[in-house]
């Protein structure tokens, strides 16, 4: 069984089932499946098909499953979590929890874990865990607020439109959100729904810190120290909320808990020498080059004309990470369906989850 | 599943301290604590009940009734899940082995769960007297028979919880007060008048209480501290901030301390904690355990506040005043978690990051909502 195939399946399976949803209701996104989801998916699909007699052979068989889906991801972290939170599932779990006449032979107890395995995740399960971060999330939104968001994320539309159904007259301002552009997305989603939603620059987060009452994102991952991965531009905001005093709340489901200790931007497995690597001489001399020839060929006319147009945005997204870290001093409280907690109640979570 | 009715007299005892409470005749949170957990015992004595969901049915009931009499008095309702707490602990020590928990499937996020803080799982204080069993249709009080006891006594271990909580917060008042320091405190509160005095057996420093108007609380505890033999000052409120560079310690008492690690405490707390925040004091709060909270300060900071007598900041004596101006009079203050250091509970000290973990530990989930 390819492990890939399988999971490229289930995201795009959930994503067709959904399909007529987005046309015909406003509850759009939910039903849609995320990376770690669909890597636990497929791993449990890999445990029942696998041929494993042992249960150290299942838990090799499973750790290639997950290293191939690394390899074979352009953004690993989120799917990490889930691949990690699944394996350590299997190791762990069941030991206390099987049934003590089970557990005296190995190999029913082996058995056991498959057939947990298989119906560890119910599909609709996911949906679950939104609507239970949303119901917490909503009592923090209160009628008249305005809310600050970042980017797309499924469980944020969750806890907006919920809060919208309780008749809380909230507002909206999305990032834009490059290079990906998703904050239009939540922009078209949010005003379907008949929310008010305006899309603001990145780069004027601070301008708009002032009008808004507390800022609310969903999450790639949430790590052990407590903090946050998300899409790029996070950190930015974190920062500047912070610095006008605003509640930064986080909603995360508790399949993305991962077990990473970043201590700076550069620990996380996304990163590679190649981001915000400076051109070689010869390239910065070829564009200087080109720059300048521009410049005294072309006329002088154009003052408000960008300096250099050679520059692509296709270029710079090459250049720039897709996912910042936010440090745990940032955050004031990250939703989840186990229930809201503070960044050092994640991490304790976290500890005790694999210890 | 029809709920047995509580019988008349417990339903009166019930009302009576809805009343009360209504009324106000009963008011701070240990007093409120501790009529709560009375009221309870009489109603679980009283009460008919064949299992488990019946009798937590009726505790709940009557929770609600008291909270919904007074729902500004946290402690109250704390006091019903504490005991609710126990009483499924009781339970399930009583009936381990014959009672079948129900086999819930798995999932990721129940393995998530067992990462959460483990509960210190106290030694079984009864051991297993016979058989509990539940529904038993030829002798249908067989169950609140077998059980009542142990009730009795998980609700014991709580009052006495209740009744030695002045004591064990003041138990290690030494590690936290030190000599020729300077402490500064505000209101009229009884555990930090306890901690105080515990620790003024053993060290000699100065008190700077303030009036804290317009309850002047403050005049009644710089009283009761000088009378113990501490070198006390009574200040005006006004001079707080001119006084805080001098001070080495800010000690306020609690009403209620929320699961974000803030509290609410009477009025002037916050005006303490800010300025103490601006000068780097440290800010310790004592506080019993009852005090702990399942609730998240859900931004409703205002209306969250309870609101005092007006006639204590203008008089009727002011007659020609009074109907021309509106007079609030906010009982408590909304303190953030930043601005506190330190709870010193009956349970050991703890920062407020970890108070919801405290909380979790003290109550169970299903009864946040009573």
């Amino acid at each position: 069984m390819d492990i890939c195939t399988t999971y490229r399946h289930k995201l795009r399976d959930e994503q067709v089932n959904s399909a007529p949803h987005l046309r015909s209701t406003t509850l759009i996104a939910t039903l849609e499946i995320s990376p770690p989801l669909a890597a636990i998916l497929a791993l449990s699909e890999l445990c029942a098909t696998s041929d494993a007699g042992t249960m150290f052979e299942l838990v090799k068989a499973l750790n290639e499953g997950a290293n191939s889906l690394r390899r074979n991801s352009s953004n690993p972290i989120s799917l990490n979590a889930g691949c990690e939170l699944f394996i350590a599932f299997v190791t762990l779990f069941p030991h206390d929890s099987v049934p003590s006449a089970v557990r005296a032979d190995p190999h029913c107890e082996f058995e056991a874990i498959i057939e947990f395995a298989e119906k560890i995740i119910p599909h609709r399960q996911a949906l679950t865990y939104r609507t239970k971060i949303a119901e917490l999330s909503v009592d923090f939104i209160k009628d008249d607020s305005v809310i600050l968001t970042h980017s797309y994320s499924r469980v944020v539309m969750e806890s907006l439109l919920l809060a919208h159904r309780r008749s809380k007259r909230i507002s909206v301002f999305v990032t834009e959100a490059r290079p990906r552009g998703l904050g239009l997305k939540t922009a078209e989603a949010l005003t379907a729904a008949g929310i008010p939603c305006t899309v603001i620059l990145d780069s004027a987060v601070a301008y708009a810190m002032e009008k808004v009452d507390f800022v609310l994102v969903g999450s790639e991952a949430v790590v052990e120290s407590g903090g946050l991965i998300n899409a790029i531009g996070s950190l930015n905001i974190a920062i500047i909320a912070k610095a006008a005093n605003k509640p930064f709340y986080a909603l995360a489901e508790s399949y993305k808990f991962h077990r990473l200790f970043p201590l700076s931007q550069y620990d996380l497995p996304s990163h590679n020498p190649g981001i915000l690597s400076f051109p070689s001489p010869v390239e910065t001399d070829r564009a200087a080059e080109k720059a300048s020839s521009s410049a005294s060929s072309e006329s002088r006319s154009a003052p408000g004309a960008p300096l250099s147009s050679s520059i692509t945005q296709e270029q710079i997204a090459q250049n720039n990470p897709d996912v910042d870290y936010t440090r745990p001093d940032l955050i004031s409280l990250v939703f989840s369906d186990v229930g809201s907690l503070t960044p050092s109640g994640v991490s304790q979570y976290l500890v005790g989850m694999f210890h | 599943m029809a709920t047995p009715a509580p019988n008349p007299p417990t339903i009166r005892a019930v009302e009576n301290l809805a009343w009360k409470l209504r009324r106000r005749q009963i008011v701070g949170s240990r007093a409120t604590a501790l009529e709560t957990l009375l009221v309870l015992r009489q109603v679980i004595s009283k009460s008919k009940f064949s299992n488990m969901e019946q009798l937590v049915t009726i505790i709940r009931g009557v929770g609600r009734r008291l909270v919904e009499a007074q729902p500004k008095e946290h402690s109250v309702g704390n006091t019903v899940r504490k005991v609710l707490h126990h009483i499924r602990e009781e339970y399930h020590t009583a009936t381990q082995g014959t009672a079948v928990t129900a086999t819930t499937g798995f999932s990721i996020s129940k393995f998530v769960l067992l990462g959460q803080p483990r509960k210190q799982t106290a030694p079984p204080k009864t051991e297993n007297k016979g058989t509990l069993k539940e529904n038993d249709p030829d002798d249908p009080d067989s169950f609140a028979r077998g059980l009542k006891p142990v009730l009795m006594e998980a609700i014991q271990d709580v009052l006495d919880e209740l009744e030695t909580v002045y004591d064990n917060v003041s138990k290690n008042a030494l590690n936290h007060i030190h000599s020729d320091e300077i402490i500064l405190t505000l209101g009229m509160s009884k555990t930090v008048e306890h901690f105080l005095i515990s620790a003024a057996h053993h060290r000699n420093y100065t008190v700077m209480v303030l009036e804290t108007a317009p309850s002047y609380g403050g005049r009644d505890m710089a009283q009761a501290l000088s009378a113990a033999g501490i070198s006390t000052f009574l200040v005006p409120d006004s001079s707080l901030y001119g006084l805080m560079s001098r001070v080495n310690k800010v000690i306020l008492g609690a009403h209620a301390i929320l699961a974000n690690g803030g509290m609410f405490a009477i009025t002037g707390s916050l005006l303490a904690a800010t300025a103490a925040h601006a000068h780097c004091t440290p800010v310790v709060v004592c506080a019993g355990q009852f005090k702990l909270t399942p609730l998240w300060n859900l931004y409703h900071e205002y209306g969250a506040l309870d609101f005092g007598d007006p006639s204590q900041v203008l008089g009727f004596e002011e007659g020609s005043l009074v109907d021309k101006v509106d007079v609030v009079n906010p009982f408590y203050d909304y303190v953030q978690s930043n601005l506190i250091d330190a709870f010193i509970t009956n349970d050991g000290d703890h920062p407020p990051s970890s108070i919801y973990r405290l909380i979790k530990e003290t109550y169970d989930d299903e009864d946040n909502e009573l």
